[in-house]
């Protein structure tokens, strides 16, 4: 049997740098939103003086915001132009062949924090591709696409890293 | 506020107070809608089970770990720091699920100075089922002497 990775033209793509990308500055009407979807109603994410109260210097956002304090590039996109399933690309990686003949799915996730993110904050994001990985198993193969993605605030400091296992599959869709 | 706790007080074996949830449309809505994430899957009952095969829409993975940051922050005190957080993605989180997140110590050692305590993680739902299990790295004030 071939390898997938091979047939879907993935195997250079290891080692791929994502294009570095800098956010607008975090909205503190995002932060309080963020927190009531999750429903963590600490109010160092709702009211600037209780997060300066403690050992902030602002008002701060949950930890697991980072990833979304860049915004996701290329994901705003007008419907017309989304895949059927409303999703612009896959994980980002432009130009990488074939995404959409897979199913993807979220594998696991590693996160370190150094600092705290802060309304106003400007978040860069950098990344790259560390490993494919294909696995045959019951139900046929599955692909694991691990990225490595590092943020950092507008003065350099980092903020956190960021490791992240997707696993591809291809598609079977249930009938109509 | 909770009193802080210390590096000194807890033990190998012990377990954090849990955390529950309750997942539904409306808070997977919210939560697509600040991030704008327009996967279908988390919105769209007919394309999620129809299409995709999945039995309901689903919460965004994404979601666990922010359980996790919440029962670990609010465990570790303003002293403590949460520094890191492993999730792996086993089953999905659906509405209706009423989740429990909860946590045992599994080591603590002293770091340059600082109490390090690492902790097995689970996210189950309310048939017992581990959705994301997980585990953490958090740091905690050592008393003075």
């Amino acid at each position: 049997m071939g390898s997938l990775l091979e047939e879907l033209g993935w195997k250079n793509f290891i080692g791929h740098e994502y294009p570095a990308h800098t956010g607008e500055p975090v909205l503190a009407r995002d932060i309080r939103r963020y927190a009531l979807a999750i429903d963590d109603d600490n109010p160092i994410f709702f009211d600037e003086a209780a997060a300066k109260a403690g050992r902030h210097k602002g008002l701060t956002a949950p930890l697991n915001y980072i990833s979304w304090s860049v915004g996701v590039p290329g994901a705003e996109k007008a419907t017309k132009d989304l895949g059927e399933d409303g999703l612009s690309s896959f994980v980002g990686i432009p130009n990488i062949p074939n995404a959409f003949s897979l199913g993807w799915v979220r594998g696991g996730e590693e996160l370190e924090f150094f600092k705290p993110i802060y309304a106003n904050d400007r978040v860069t994001v950098r990344g790259r591709v560390t490993n494919m990985a294909e696995k045959v198993g019951k139900s046929g193969t599955l692909v694991f696409v691990t990225s490595e993605f590092t943020y950092t605030n507008q003065n350099d400091e980092k903020l956190a890293t960021h490791v992240v296992t997707m696993i591809a599959s291809p598609r079977k869709e249930e009938a109509e | 506020m909770p009193s802080q706790i210390y590096f000194d007080d807890v033990s190998v074996g012990q377990e954090i107070p849990v955390l529950t949830k309750n997942v539904n449309t409306v808070n997977i809505l919210m939560y697509c809608a600040v991030v704008w994430l327009m996967d279908r899957i988390h919105f769209d009952n007919p394309f999620a089970v129809k299409r995709r095969g999945l039995p309901d829409i689903v919460a965004p993975g994404n979601m666990a770990p922010d359980y996790y940051v919440q029962l670990l922050t609010a465990w570790a005190g303003d002293k403590g720091r949460l520094r890191k957080l492993g999730v792996q993605f086993r089953n999905f989180m659906v509405p209706g699920n009423v989740l429990t997140c909860g946590g045992r110590i599994t080591g603590k050692t002293v770091e340059d100075g600082k109490g390090r305590v690492d902790l097995e993680l689970w996210i189950k739902n309310q048939d017992g089922v581990v959705c994301v299990p997980g585990k953490g790295v958090v740091e905690l004030p050592i008393r003075a002497e």
